[in-house]
């Protein structure tokens, strides 16, 4: 172990503290009072397996019941079929005519414009790298 | 197993005694550690209260892979964390020495403590990985696990908080040098 290390634990042991009577009291206290989450857990995992049977249950009751209900009601206050008869809806045609967009001759430009300034840089900088040495 | 990997799973199925048992050996340690973060005593002790209270709480999600040391830390500096937002207090900030826990704590002596001149010129990050170190004598892995930080950036930073520590700690040794020859 280095001097430093060395110092650096002797130092920390030269601070003096204890947990106090009263401060283990509080904590063996707060401890009785706390249930450990996993127990807490299980609990709650086998009471919501008998409401998940439950509301399943009342959801099955609560589709069969709305199904008849439905089943009861379409013939009453169903629309007569028979009365009436559409047309066929008319759908109308659509021209697309378009045109080929030229774009490529501006970028052509740009690229060409590009290259002249990049030429120009590199003209530059050989000058300034034979102005140097 | 081992007793304290028996000591868990008692404490995991509710037994508060031997979670008691099982934190015993960490108590101190934590409490000197909660100190020189706190901005008072009480404080440190209520964040070993809660960081007991939590660990015990959340015992379920402790990983057997790491030591448990390690878990506690990383508990007990989130606590810290937290209670520092709060108090919005930063370590540096104890400007009155009368009401600084740390300075309570330590023994009277010619020379200052080094953990004084860490805690004046360190992060509190680098403050505690540089504790995790060489007072807790963990792994740069485990710190980076309590820190949540990665491998790399605990080794800069240990080496940083070395450099910054070696100059006080070299500056007092010349200092004391060059009093002793008047």
């Amino acid at each position: 172990m280095d001097k430093l290390a060395k110092q650096l634990r002797d130092d920390a042991h030269r601070i003096k503290c204890s947990v106090s009577e009263e401060l283990d009291d509080r904590i063996r206290a707060s401890l009785e009072g706390v249930q450990p989450e996993a127990g807490q857990r299980l609990r709650r995992e086998s009471r919501s397996s008998s409401f998940w049977w439950a509301s399943s249950l009342t959801g099955v009751v609560a589709a069969i019941v709305a199904i008849a209900f439905i089943n009861w009601q379409v013939p009453a206050s169903g629309p007569d079929s028979t009365e009436s008869n559409p047309q066929p809806l008319a759908i109308p045609t659509i021209q697309w005519h378009t045109e080929t967009a030229v774009l490529t001759s501006p970028l052509e430009q740009e690229f060409e414009d590009l290259q002249a300034d990049l030429k120009k840089a590199e003209e530059a900088v050989k000058q300034d790298i034979d102005r140097l040495f | 197993m081992s007793n304290e990997a028996a000591l868990i799973e008692a404490a995991r199925s509710g037994s508060a005694a031997a979670f008691t048992e099982l934190v015993s050996a960490y108590r101190e340690g934590l409490l000197r550690f909660l100190l020189t973060r706190s901005s008072n005593f009480a404080d440190a002790e209520d964040a070993l209260q809660d960081t007991l209270i939590n660990a015990y709480r959340y015992l379920h999600s402790y990983d057997a892979r790491w030591r448990f040391s390690t878990w506690l830390y990383r508990i007990a500096i989130n606590n810290a964390a937290r209670q520092k937002t709060v108090d919005t207090v930063e370590l540096g900030d104890l400007s009155d020495d009368s009401d600084d826990p740390l300075r309570q704590c330590i023994a009277a002596s010619e020379r200052e403590n080094l953990w004084l001149s860490a805690r004046r010129s360190l992060t509190n990050e680098v403050y505690a990985a540089m504790w995790l170190r060489y007072v807790e004598d963990m792994s740069i892995k485990d710190i980076s696990a309590v820190l949540e930080k990665s491998v790399s950036w605990t080794k800069v930073n240990l080496m940083r908080g070395r450099k910054t520590l070696d100059a006080e700690f070299n500056k007092v040794a010349t200092d004391e040098k060059s009093k002793a020859y008047g």
